[in-house]
């Protein structure tokens, strides 16, 4: 009786210990734990059953699939991530630091393609450039093989520049003048200034929207798979398709692996270098263009054309068409219906779980309240095509009930995107200063009412921009809709899927053209999202 | 031979309707330390950017060791002006280790060597190799000073170099400041809106208001004789007294009674006046001529800041303010008597 409380004694004062003292009350500890294990069960249990795929299995995969598929997705990703950095680099500049005329246009204009997924990206580029093409029609001829690694390049690179172009924009607007003001102090001329002071100091923003772009790259499905390209993630799912779920798994393991890469790179690179932010810091002068104007308001007239005008006018006059054959029709609504109601769920759900993550990191930081947070982030980090095949071997296995569901498909968009709400909601509740928890204790709140009447009222607007993102991003997500859907649940990303891949352009255009329109609208949190880190 | 000429220059900025800088002149001679003085929106960094060449004056020039580099019809980039900075924050490059830093666009052949010199000068020689995120605050100021001297400028400009700086270490690098910038023989001119700064690092303070210049002296002269209420008031507290000029020409008739006065610009007797009378100038003295009832005290450690309340002649009251060695015992509704020593009292031009 006494060796059990004593035990039981040791194992609270650890308890205590890990938390440096203030542990937090049972019920949010607990939910905080259920959460991390919750987000990080797909991609562990993908991991895990890997293991049973049988020796001969992984030898035969890791022989003849991987390394071709391993050339396939790298010199893509490889590809992709250097042309992005240059053009978003580039176009960073041109609208930051010159007198471009009508940067304020530019300076959105630019941003637009993130809300323009690249597989309808890759959808509007196969009717211009496509074997049967607008081009072909006209010309008879094609500069462009759409279905070729050109092709996927050039689609990932035209809707995934925006990440280079805003994470270095944000930077550039942080650094402000003083640098370059010192340089020019020291005998460099302003264009030398900008060479040698300026750029050095954006290579950390410069990496860091390249290592989005490469994650973004080794995660895409939908792209890749329209212009028929093979990566990892077209490669997993046709695995899927043919129900070798083993194999897939096997190949999802790679494809972590190769994730885990990227982000250990980008580990790395953040801690190279610290630019500490100037507080006092004037903007810097805009270098005037000159002569060199028209060819820059040239350039971003092809930018802003390839990247937005060109793919919105490919779906608004297919949808043009499609209205006049009647494509805006009962089963379309449907269609919209259930989209709104599963990415709804999601965003509901990712905003609950957001918050008890959130306040453990803030306000009782330790190795669990990390811990956890890093697990949530699992799913976000890794390709959905994985979170899709975690589920679907969990479900079917160990919870048959929620398998085939749509409850299922918003758990899979928690997974994948519930650290949008947790990244919203932290920045919140980071401006909060934890003085105001105490004086509300003061005051006499119980925990459990400061966080009530106090922690949610105050990150309320955060947590709903968080809960905005999620939405727009499950509307858009592709491959863990597909695999996941219950039968005859169509989402809008699922009608833009079946009926391209069939040509049939005039019912695909209509549900992009809604997609591209919702993601519009959060767009404006996006950027202010950038602009703040 | 100045080296730094300022004249009638002015500048408004775009879409401002007073000017930042009033038609100021000002000249700076070789080897002196100069700080401009006054709170923010004065426009005195905007008179250091003028000087540098990070903005354009609308009028006026600007010359430097004796050439135009601002003016009508002409102008000279920053960095052709001969000019070094230490910016706000320092503005170290993050991505250059200390050597790197202070050998930015140096000649390759004597940059080594010119390096060694300058950190010796600045007391970091062994940091070479040190990212500016490894070192201390105090020491990331003397890499960006050993930067702006390292290129030999004619001058070396400060932008609020110790607003950066904790209270300890901004005291220990006003002298160490002063004594590498003498050693150097550089000329420089500060930028700075705290008074003690001022004091403690120049040789000529310029305090400005609204664009112009308010009072240009030693540290001495203005804060002892400040020739106006703005200077009386931003250098060190005051008390302001109406008052005349006395008979004797030497003291003045106050409210509260008569100061001796040295510096009364020669105003004949009888003139109504303003004078200026520092806490510092008014001593307890249980002989003194003034007398009047403690209202507050603060104790803080050099001395004791008394508000005492005393009687006009006519029967109202007001404050005045009096330092008391901090060994005096001074509680409030004491009555007290103290008396004005002339050193700190001034009459202000109005």
């Amino acid at each position: 009786m006494r060796a059990v409380a004593t035990a039981r004694g040791t194992a609270t004062a650890l308890w205590s210990r890990v938390w440096g003292g203030r542990p937090p009350g049972g019920w949010l500890s607990s939910f905080g734990v259920l959460i991390g294990l919750v987000m990080v069960l797909p991609v562990w249990y993908v991991v895990w059953r890997s293991a049973f795929a049988g020796a001969e299995r992984w030898l035969r995969l890791l022989d003849d699939r991987v390394p071709s598929l391993l050339w396939s997705t790298l010199s893509l990703a490889g590809a992709v991530t250097v042309l992005a950095a240059i053009a978003g680099t580039l176009l960073a500049i041109l609208v930051h630091r010159t007198d471009l005329p009508g940067r304020r246009v530019w300076r959105w204009l630019f941003a637009v393609p993130l809300a323009i997924p690249p597989y309808v990206g890759a959808m509007a580029y196969i009717v211009v450039f496509g074997p049967r093409g607008w081009l072909m029609r006209w010309t008879g001829s094609t500069p462009l093989d759409m279905y070729s690694f050109a092709g996927a390049l050039f689609v990932l690179t035209v809707f995934t520049y925006p990440y280079v172009y805003l994470v270095v924009g944000a930077a550039i607007s942080r650094l402000g003048g003083t640098h370059e003001e010192a340089a020019r102090s020291l005998g460099l001329g302003p264009v030398a200034a900008l060479r040698r002071v300026t750029v050095p100091m954006l290579r950390p923003a410069i990496g860091a929207g390249a290592i989005l772009v490469a994650l973004y790259v080794l995660s895409d499905f939908g792209a890749v798979a329209m212009v028929r390209y093979t990566t990892f993630t077209s490669a997993i799912y046709y695995q899927m398709g043919g129900f070798d779920t083993a194999s897939a798994m096997v190949l999802s393991v790679v494809l972590i692996a190769l994730t885990l890469i990227v982000l250990f790179a980008e580990g790395v690179t953040r801690r190279r270098m610290r630019v500490t932010g100037h507080t006092t810091s004037r903007p810097a002068e805009a270098f005037s263009l000159g002569r060199w104007k028209g060819l820059a308001l040239a350039l971003s007239a092809i930018v802003g054309a390839i990247s937005v005008a060109v793919p919105v006018a490919v779906l608004a006059y297919w949808s043009w068409i499609g209205a006049g054959l009647g494509a805006f029709d009962d089963r379309f609504w449907r269609f919209a219906f259930n989209t709104l109601q599963v990415a709804g769920l999601a965003a509901l759900l990712s905003m609950v779980a957001a918050l008890p993550v959130v306040y453990l990191r803030s306000r009782h930081p330790s190795v669990v309240s990390s811990l956890i947070e890093k697990l949530a982030y699992a799913g976000y980090a890794l390709p959905g095509v994985i979170v899709a095949v975690g589920l679907i071997a969990f479900g079917v296995r160990h919870v048959p009930l929620l398998y085939g569901t749509a409850g299922m498909l918003a758990l899979a968009y928690v997974v994948r995107f519930a650290p949008q709400a947790m990244q919203s909601a932290g920045a919140s509740l980071a401006l909060v200063s934890p003085k105001v928890d105490e004086a509300a204790r003061i005051q006499g709140l119980s925990p459990g009412g400061v966080l009530a009447r106090v922690i949610v009222p105050l990150t309320l607007p955060g947590t709903l921009a968080g809960g905005a993102l999620v939405f727009v991003s499950a509307i858009k997500e592709l491959p863990a809709t597909l695999l996941l859907r219950p039968i005859g649940f169509d989402t809008l990303a699922v009608r833009v899927w079946v009926e391209s891949s069939e040509a049939v352009y005039h019912l695909a255009a209509p549900p992009a053209l809604l997609i591209v329109a919702m993601s519009v609208l959060p767009l404006k949190l996006l950027l202010d999202r950038f602009g703040k880190d | 031979m100045a080296d730094i000429e300022l004249r009638d220059v002015t500048k408004i900025y775009p879409g401002a309707s007073t000017p930042a800088v009033d038609s100021l002149s000002l000249s700076v001679d070789h080897g002196h330390i100069v700080t401009l003085l006054g709170p923010s929106g004065c426009g005195k960094t905007t008179t250091l950017r003028l000087v540098a060449g990070f903005e354009r004056p609308d009028a006026g020039s600007v010359l430097i060791g004796g050439a135009v580099v601002a003016g009508p019809g002409a102008w000279v980039p920053p960095e052709r002006r001969d000019i070094g900075m230490v910016f706000q924050e320092h503005a170290l490059f993050p991505h250059l280790d200390v050597a790197g830093n202070v050998g930015f666009n140096l000649p390759k052949n004597d940059r080594s060597a010119r390096v060694d010199e300058v950190l010796d000068l600045v007391g970091l020689t062994g940091f070479e190799r040190r990212m500016p995120h490894e070192i201390s605050g105090g020491q990331q100021q003397r890499v960006a000073l050993a930067r702006a001297l390292a290129r030999r400028p004619v001058v070396v400009l400060f932008d609020e170099p110790f607003a950066s700086l904790d209270a300890d270490l901004r005291v220990s690098m006003r002298a160490e400041l002063r004594r590498i910038l003498k050693a150097a023989g550089t000329t420089a001119v500060f930028v700075s809106h705290d008074q003690s700064d001022a004091l403690a690092i120049s040789d000529t303070i310029v305090v400005m208001r609204d664009g112009r210049i308010e009072q240009v002296g030693t540290p001495r002269e203005v804060y002892q004789f400040p020739h106006t209420r703005f200077v009386a008031d931003f250098v060190g507290r005051t008390n302001l007294f109406e008052g005349r000029i006395g008979t004797d020409g030497r003291s003045v008739e106050t409210e509260i009674g008569s100061a001796s006065c040295r510096h009364t610009h020669s105003l004949p007797p009888g003139t109504p006046v303003v004078v200026s009378v520092r806490a510092d100038s008014l001593e307890l003295d249980a002989e003194g001529p003034i007398v009047g009832r403690v209202k507050e005290t603060t104790y803080t450690g050099r001395a004791i800041d008394a508000v005492v309340e005393v009687e006009r002649a006519d029967g109202t009251t007001r404050d005045v303010m009096v330092h008391a060695h901090p060994e005096q015992v001074v509680v409030c509704g004491d009555i007290v008597r103290f008396r004005v020593l002339p050193d700190f009292v001034a009459v202000i031009e109005e």
